[in-house]
């Protein structure tokens, strides 16, 4: 199903479209070509209706034009390839699809609805500390036991601390034993927006059919049910349906379930009926460990100094340690350096400090003053003496390098001098910079202190 | 190459004997399509960046964060990776939410069925709650596809608050890099890159010219040489000093004041 017609109008297209509404809104639709229709693909109504008013006239000219045969006729709609094919040729439909996740991910664990799970979310992979040992004992029993152990299992905690990780870890170990298993992960949104749309195409038996039969059903942060009313109460009858057919319920919360608000009561008390288990932040020897596990994982060598160093630094929750993490990985990657904790810090830097400041000429000829201990308006005036000469050509040098100003503006900036003043004193800063060891050593802590 | 051939044909009369030097050349309406492409990014500090953009396939991170200054190449970056996921035959979307047209939030429905999302200037969504919600989503869903999600901002994503936690830890968890303004040096190579591709040749001196007069930011320089390359056109003379000085001059009497 290869959309050779389409390529040739994309080409086209390109060249005709500035690139900017063309990455918008064309580059987005996926192609279909079949029976003589040739089927765009776009994701939302907000594509289809720009395309519509503003190019598809062009889009007809130039499909007409590059067909060798019969011109097509153009239907452009909201939807994706893969669930159009899904439709019209399930056997085939998996090939494109599958293809693509296998070239992104090792084998996917497919799931009855909702999203694949993730094999790299298993037991092996959750490092286990104080802070979250308590669910994971619970966990592993629930996997061993589904339906049996604790159900329905409620784990809860501040976001990035694994509870989404242990619930596929329990998910992928069901399947590992029972390769049947009709398993489904869902976000608590993906599942509002499910039965909304069963509730508009009127197939909302098929939808309560699906949730009904499942072995195992996972819900992914409940806490986006509150307010929903109507979800609520299909989720409740779906949550007792399982529970009374021992089938697994797994929830994750971010908080305690009677601290949701906008939750009705009988879930909230009913979610109490299993195991409530919580997950703390890790404490500093736990995130090393991740920190060292998560590195292991991609072939990295990580020094424990080096570990230590960056969970000392960022101990708010575990996906902004794999960030970190990342960051640190990617350099020591791209420059061929070892990681130790100088090189660490330097990778993070940008990471750590909160915003680049905010370098100004202002700002520039404050800090050189006070630096020389001379005052701004001395910068600024006619002196010409060392005392003042210096520093003023220094912060114009900076004024030069930290600021994108015109030399003009710059002199300006300094009692209205001319913009050769300012490249004198650029390339007199420069030649001292080179010979004179204080020179070059004020610039340096200048820089330093404006940048961060 | 397309716009190249057409600014070939508008600077023809020039080569014939100038029989025409009294009339003015008209410039056509037809002008070269900067494509921001990788080849056409001066890396500068850059190579990095690079390197991870061209990798943004298969595998986590979901998500890479691009910060760096305005004018620093961040838009650029962004729909050169849209064109690399087309070479490769991958579907994808740039989004501006900051832009003049800027689309609600429901402009990210269904886009997790993309390889690629590149949204700009992705700080100005945080604090509206449609907005948060609808990146979460998509997150999630380009999470559990496979896809990817490229963002641009001006600053690293701790340096953002996102009302919605589950956000916040999501954003802290991708790739960030900083791009890194350009040389001086560098910068001559942009606009003399640009100048060439409009069939312009951009003297070394006459580019030294504009970065020791003007606004030295890329954005400023690149609208500067958009005016030269009309004026030049217009007057059929080359971008030496004296004549950039005085095209400058009679685009700033024809702007009104203020």
């Amino acid at each position: 199903m290869q959309a050779s017609l389409w390529n040739r109008c994309l080409r086209l297209l390109e060249s005709e479209v500035p690139e900017q509404q063309f990455n918008t809104w064309v580059r987005p639709l996926q192609a279909v070509e079949e029976n003589g229709v040739l089927r765009l693909f776009a994701p939302n109504r907000f594509v289809v209706d720009w395309l519509t008013l503003n190019l598809r006239s062009r889009i007809e000219e130039l499909v007409d034009a590059v067909s060798d045969t019969e011109t097509p006729q153009l239907q452009l709609e909201v939807g994706s390839r893969a669930a159009a094919l899904a439709i019209s040729h399930p056997e085939e439909s998996q090939a494109p699809a599958a293809q693509a996740a296998r070239t992104r991910r090792t084998k996917p664990r497919p799931t009855v609805i909702g999203g694949r799970l993730n094999p790299d979310f298993n037991f092996t992979t959750f490092v286990e500390g104080k802070s979250n040992q308590l669910a994971r004992a619970a966990a592993v029993q629930v996997a061993e036991n589904p339906g049996r152990a604790y159900n329905p299992l409620f784990i809860y905690g501040g976001v990035g601390l694994g509870k989404t990780h242990l619930m596929h870890a329990v998910a992928n170990m069901i399947w590992t034993r029972n390769p049947d298993a009709r398993l489904a992960y869902v976000h608590s949104e993906r599942f509002v927006g499910d039965m909304v749309k069963a509730l508009q195409h009127n197939t909302i038996n098929e939808f309560k059919t699906a949730y009904r039969s499942l072995d195992a059903l996972l819900i992914d942060d409940i806490q986006f049910f509150a307010g929903k009313e109507r979800s609520q109460e299909e989720f409740f009858h779906t949550f007792n349906a399982l529970l009374e057919g021992q089938q697994q319920v797994i929830l994750t919360c971010d908080r305690y379930p009677k601290e949701v608000t906008g939750l009705e009561e009988r879930l909230k008390s009913r979610f109490g009926w299993g195991l409530t288990v919580a997950i703390e932040p890790p404490e500093l020897e736990t995130c090393v460990a991740i920190l060292m596990s998560k590195a292991s994982a991609t072939g990295v060598e990580l020094p424990e100094d080096v570990a230590f160093f960056i969970a000392k630094r960022i101990r708010s929750n575990v996906r902004e340690l794999e960030g970190a993490l990342r960051r640190v990985v990617a350099n020591s990657q791209f420059t061929g350096r070892p990681i130790t904790t100088d090189f660490a810090k330097e990778s993070l830097r940008d990471l750590l400090a909160l915003q680049e400041k905010l370098v100004t000429v202002e700002n520039i000829q404050k800090t050189v003053a006070e630096y020389y201990k001379i005052r701004v308006a001395d910068l600024l005036s006619k002196r010409r003496s060392r005392s003042i000469a210096r520093p003023r050509q220094v912060a114009m040098a900076m004024a030069k390098e930290l600021t994108n100003h015109s030399l003009p503006e710059i002199g300006d900036a300094f009692g209205g001098r001319d913009h050769t003043t300012v490249l004198h004193a650029c390339k007199r800063i420069k030649d001292l910079r080179e010979s004179e060891t204080r020179v070059r050593e004020d610039y340096s802590n200048l820089l330093r202190t404006l940048t961060g | 190459m397309r716009g190249a051939r057409v600014r070939w044909y508008a600077r023809g009369p020039r080569t014939t004997p100038d029989v025409m030097s009294e009339i003015r050349q008209l410039p056509l309406g037809v002008r070269w399509r900067d494509s921001s492409t990788f080849a056409t990014f001066v890396q500068g500090g850059n190579a990095l960046v690079l390197e991870q953009l061209r990798a943004l396939r298969g595998g986590p991170p979901v998500a890479l964060w691009l910060w760096g200054a305005p004018a620093s190449g961040r838009t650029h970056l962004l729909q050169a990776s849209c064109a690399y996921a087309g070479e490769l035959g991958r579907t994808a979307a740039y989004l501006s939410p900051a832009g003049r047209d800027a689309p609600g939030p429901e402009a990210l429905d269904g886009c997790e069925s993309l390889d690629l999302v590149c949204i700009d200037d992705v700080e100005t969504l945080s604090g509206q709650a449609g907005w948060e919600r609808a990146l979460f989503n998509l997150y999630n869903g380009l999470q559990e596809s496979g896809g990817h999600l490229l963002l641009a901002a001006t600053q690293p994503p701790a340096g953002v608050r996102w009302a919605l936690a589950d956000l916040q830890s999501r954003m802290g968890g991708a790739l960030t890099l900083q791009v890194k303004g350009l040389a001086e040096a560098d910068k001559v190579q942009v606009l003399r890159l640009r100048a060439r591709n409009r069939g312009l040749e951009l003297p070394e001196e006459t580019a030294a010219f504009l970065l020791r007069h003007f606004p030295r930011d890329l954005r400023s320089l690149c609208r500067l040489l958009d005016t030269l390359d009309s004026a030049s056109l217009a007057a059929q003379r080359r971008l030496t000093v004296p004549f950039i000085k005085e095209a400058i001059e009679a685009a700033r009497q024809q702007q009104p004041a203020g």
